[in-house]
């Protein structure tokens, strides 16, 4: 065994300045993974709940007049993102177009299209029917505005404009009538 | 039956290394003869149990036996043979099992290399081997069974993500990560081993030095492997986005490299020995980490499998392998005596604390850019993003301060160097700088990182070819022939030392070439009908035609696009648009060409075979094709210095 | 580093209109960030500009790139927008505040210099800093113990080991070495 030359320090028993130093190097990093197991890091959760809902003008997809955010106002209002070309929207669209019909007029249904074509739109609702009116976002400035991700998501917003809920994914039974109740609906 | 098999060979594996670990530390604890010939006996069990589990799983996937689970996962009848040999780690399971190959393969060929060499070292080694061998066996036999039964047996499988299908890298890219990550097991127990006999000498520094480049030198390739696949199949044109899973092979990397300059410090001086022995436990974690990283789901990373519950089971393993290093190096670091000095002044070992020192600064800022999102989301409860711009900013002054410490210190002495010295060794390399920045000006490069990258290279160039010729120029002088010295120096006497400085100089002409193809390209975007021309850079392209492609397992749009430059037409470029069955937005692949100094890369951003109109994304690239070839320099020279010497076969 | 400073600067001078949490929200980009505070762009300076800032902002489809390199549709889209708002006239930070508006801070690719991200600017500073005081305790600390006489001299090239056996391959070796006849430097005799 090699004997120090120079530099002699008494070998103790424990090296508390490494214990305390590898401790304080390790022990934040294993308590930041740690409280991020389980957490899905590609789910993001959107800063506008709780806030007014962006204005927009937007042209309905069978023409007419421009409807404006305004005007919707005074009713809980779901506004579905969609698509003809995404499946989960495939799977939601007759739970949406059922609860329109049965909710009437105490709450109001509007779909914005994301990215799609007129005809592509038209022939979906021909076929699946529909019972409230979409909007066209041409270059998508409403979906960013309203920091969508994909689609479908929904937004369930108050009688005053204020975003009471948001949905990501295709939408069940259930919780479209809790974020619904959250936006105001009356029982 | 073949499930079963294979899920009796990982038992054995399992069984294998767990009683090898046991009777590995009893054996180091009294030192018994019998009890070293049973570990290696358990050791190459181990590694063969594991290397017959894989050859299993590659048959059952050849053989499209959808009764092994795995292979129901992966497999499909409509996917050629190499497809179905490298869906062995393509997926979470299989790329468990591929890593048991690995360390098997690893332990089984260490073991046999040291098998009559330093016996108060090896069977602690070989044990912490046997040790981290046997959670990959649990795993194995847990949470990541890759040999379930599945029944009813499925008459076909859905394929390996299509991603992964698109370009031969990917058959090259994860073995040689794997090699090089699953390789630092190694180091880590014959560090492990240094710290329980408490000695760290000139003899075990050796093969500790040995054994942790070659896992360093795949792990090289592969980062740069991944680079050059991402640039070739994905068609945003760069080759490295600061991805938590690519900073997770990264990571390891540099603490590597630190080790192996401390190795050297150790052996040289004595000094330091604790200190290389926390980088090699450093290297080993951070894999661990970094496994941890890419499986458990809770980084955002395109690279990462799905969550599974392997992650929480990684994690207790690192926590272990954390809490094994802390406690070993408290006890035992003390007993790691210095023989000798670092020279306080300035000298060649001075500025081995000074790389020391920035590769762990570079390692603290890319891991704490990595994790920081999490932090924050732990104690804000929101969600933000460090990204790319944020690890440009912080590696741009490191790695130039890195490229200009490979030039300063090979150029200084050991030990003590007089200000006479000092000036000797450091002025004349400024031709070098001075001849390539004039040579960048008048190129065009305006830049200040960019120049300053190029100088600092011709500086570091010309103290490396120094180096690498001053051995040549000695026998010449004593008359022997140009090519009998090169030999002699190069391959024969001096392979450890010529190797290093051809790491060197490769390295250096990487880290330019990244300077310059990062900052120096152009690019054009342009909208087109067929007929219609665009410039970029001195090419003029021209879109010719829109061909639908049909393959086995995607549609694909091709653009031809005709290539010249300066009125000599080039040739034809085909990127692509491909659409594959399960995903929704189809995935291009750009086409590339690459000449001497540049690459023009084409991709497709939109294409539309009806109305025959092409949205193209062009670039020209400069230096991106040195950068694979100065890696490959760097894996050559590392390689001919890991040739071992008498001093090594000696026991 | 200037860069930096400047963001920074930015930033601070950019507080009063960042986005609060009750701050009116609203497709229109001067709801949210007002009227345009930087020169209206076009041309090669637009297009370069864009390709800047697009790269600040995380690609909300393909998380790992920016929306200058992610070919998803929502970042072309996004792309688009980016292009509009520096032909307006709004300037870097402004863009970025608009868009953070609606996605979160996950959209900026920079974390902004607030709160606890400031631990990831100066961290790395703070570990440099660290670490060159350890480096230069370590060559202090190895100066003064280098410095500490030891008890027995120190060997020299005409000195051997006591031990006759330890001596001859001592001898042997700086034969081999140095070139020296029977292991003794030039101009000693035996």
């Amino acid at each position: 065994m090699s004997q120090p030359v120079v530099g002699e320090r008494k070998p103790r028993a424990l090296n508390q300045r490494v214990l305390l130093l590898g401790f304080l190097v390790v022990a934040p990093l294993v308590a930041v993974l740690l409280l991020n197991l389980g957490r899905d890091p590609h789910v993001i959760d959107s800063p506008l709940v709780g806030r007014a809902a962006p204005e927009f003008t937007l042209q309905p997809l069978d023409g007419g007049e421009p409807v404006t955010l305004a005007s919707l106002r005074g009713r809980p209002l779901v506004l579905n993102f969609w698509a003809t070309w995404c499946v989960p929207c495939f799977q939601e669209h007759p739970l949406l177009v059922s609860a329109a019909r049965a909710l009437g007029d105490r709450a109001r249904f509007i779909g914005v299209i994301y990215e799609d074509s007129e005809e592509q739109v038209q022939g979906f609702l021909a076929r699946q029917g529909s019972a409230y009116p979409s909007l066209l976002d041409p270059g998508s400035r409403t979906a960013i505005a309203f920091g969508i991700f994909g689609v479908p998501e929904t937004y369930f917003i108050d009688a005053e404009g204020r975003i009471a809920a948001k949905h990501v994914g295709p939408l069940d039974a259930a919780s479209l009538e809790a974020k619904l109740r959250q936006a105001g609906l009356s029982p | 039956m073949t499930a079963a098999l294979g899920r009796n060979l990982v038992l054995l594996a399992l069984l294998a290394s767990t009683v090898g670990a046991v009777v590995g530390s009893a054996t180091a604890a009294r030192g018994s003869a019998v009890g070293w010939a049973w570990t290696r006996r358990l050791a190459y069990l181990f590694a063969a149990a594991m290397v017959a589990a894989n050859g299993l799983m590659v048959w059952a996937l050849l053989a499209r036996d959808f009764s092994v689970s795995y292979v129901a996962q992966v497999g499909s009848l409509s996917v050629p043979n190499w497809v179905a040999v490298v869906s062995l780690w393509s997926s979470l399971e299989g790329s468990i099992l591929f890593w048991g190959l690995v360390i098997g393969g690893y332990v089984g060929v260490a073991t046999w290399a040291n098998r009559d060499r330093h016996p108060e070292y090896m069977p602690w080694a070989v044990a912490v081997w046997l040790a981290c061998g046997a959670f990959f066996a649990f795993l194995l036999a847990g949470p990541a069974q890759p040999f379930q039964t599945v029944s009813p047996v499925p008459a076909d499988g859905p394929g390996p993500n299509p991603l992964l299908q698109n370009h031969l890298l990917m058959a090259i890219h994860p073995p040689f990560l794997y090699l090089g990550f699953v390789g630092m097991t190694i180091p880590f127990g014959l560090a492990s081993a240094a710290l329980l006999t408490g000695r760290l000498g000139h003899d075990f520094l050796r093969p500790l030095r040995t054994w942790l480049m070659l896992p360093w030198t795949f792990l090289t390739v592969a980062i740069v492997l991944g680079g050059w696949w991402a640039y070739e199949v994905l068609g945003w044109g760069g080759y490295w986005a600061w991805d938590p899973v690519e900073n997770a092979s990264f990571l390891p990397w540099l603490t590597a490299t630190a080790a192996l300059h401390s190795a050297l410090l150790s052996e040289r001086k004595g000094v330091l020995k604790g200190w290389t022995v926390t980088l090699v436990l450093a290297t080993f974690l951070l894999t661990i980490l970094g496994t941890f990283m890419t499986r458990s789901g809770v980084f955002n990373s395109v690279h990462s499998f799905t969550q599974s519950a392997i992650g929480p089971t990684i994690f207790v393993f690192l926590v272990l392998a954390l809490a094994w290093s802390i406690a070993l190096l408290a006890l035992r670091i003390d007993r790691l005596a210095a023989e000798g000095t670092v020279e306080p002044a300035l000298g060649r070992d001075s500025l081995f604390l000074v790389n020391n020192l920035l590769f762990v600064l570079f390692t603290f800022t890319v891991l704490l850019g990595t994790v920081f999102p999490l932090l924050v989301e732990a104690l804000r409860g929101v969600q933000m993003s460090v990204g790319r711009p944020y690890f440009d900013r912080m590696a741009v002054p490191l790695g130039i301060a890195l490229l200009l410490l490979m030039g300063v210190g090979p150029a200084l002495p050991w030990g003590r160097a007089t200000p006479q010295q000092v000036r000797q060794a450091l002025v004349p390399p400024l031709m070098g700088a001075a001849l390539v920045t004039a040579v960048a000006a008048a190129l065009g490069v305006r830049r200040p990182w960019t120049l300053l990258a190029l100088a600092f290279g011709g500086y570091t160039l010309q103290v490396t070819l120094r180096e690498l010729w001053l051995p040549l120029a000695r026998r010449r002088a004593r008359g022997e022939s140009l090519g009998r010295a090169l030999v002699e120096s190069g391959f024969l006497r001096g392979r450890r030392r010529f190797g290093s400085y051809v790491v060197h100089a490769g390295a250096a002409v990487v880290i330019v070439a990244i300077a310059v193809s990062s900052t120096m390209g152009t690019s054009r975007e342009a909208q087109l009908k067929v007929g219609e021309k665009t410039q970029v850079g001195a090419y003029t392209l021209t879109f010719l035609a829109v061909d639908e492609v049909s393959e086995p397992h995607r549609e694909a749009v091709v653009a031809r696009v005709g290539v010249s430059r300066g009125g000599r037409e080039l040739g034809v470029l085909s990127p692509r648009m491909n659409q594959y069955e399960r995903q929704r937005e189809p995935i291009g692949t750009p086409a590339v060409r690459s000449s001497l100094f540049e690459d023009l890369y084409l991709s497709v951003m939109n294409i539309d075979s009806a109305s025959g109109s092409l949205g193209l994304l062009a670039m020209v690239n400069p230096m991106v094709g040195w950068i694979w070839a100065a890696t490959a320099l760097m894996a050559l020279g590392s390689l001919v210095s890991l040739v071992p010497s008498r001093a090594d076969t000696r026991p | 580093m200037k860069r930096l400073i400047l963001a920074a600067a930015v930033v601070f001078v950019g507080a009063p209109f960042a986005v609060a949490q009750d701050a009116p929200t609203g497709a229109e980009p001067s709801r949210v960030v007002g009227a345009p505070r930087g020169k209206a762009l076009d041309g090669d300076a637009l297009a370069a500009r864009t390709e800047d800032v697009a790269g600040l902002l995380r690609c909300p489809v393909c998380q790992g790139l920016s929306v200058a390199d992610s070919p998803a549709t929502m970042a072309v889209n996004m792309k688009g927008q980016v292009k509009e708002l520096l032909a307006q006239g709004y300037d870097q930070e402004q863009i970025l505040a608009y868009f953070e508006n609606s996605y979160g801070e996950f959209v900026r690719l920079e974390p902004p210099l607030r709160g606890v991200n400031w631990l990831v600017w100066l961290g790395p500073v703070l570990a440099l800093a660290a670490g060159g005081v350890i480096v230069a305790w370590t060559l202090r600390a190895r100066r003064r113990a280098g410095s500490v006489e030891p008890e027995a001299p120190l060997p020299g090239p005409d000195t051997l080991p006591d031990d006759p056996k330890l001596a001859r391959h001592v001898r042997r070796v700086r034969e081999l070495a140095y070139g020296w006849p029977d292991g003794r430097p030039p101009g000693t005799s035996a």
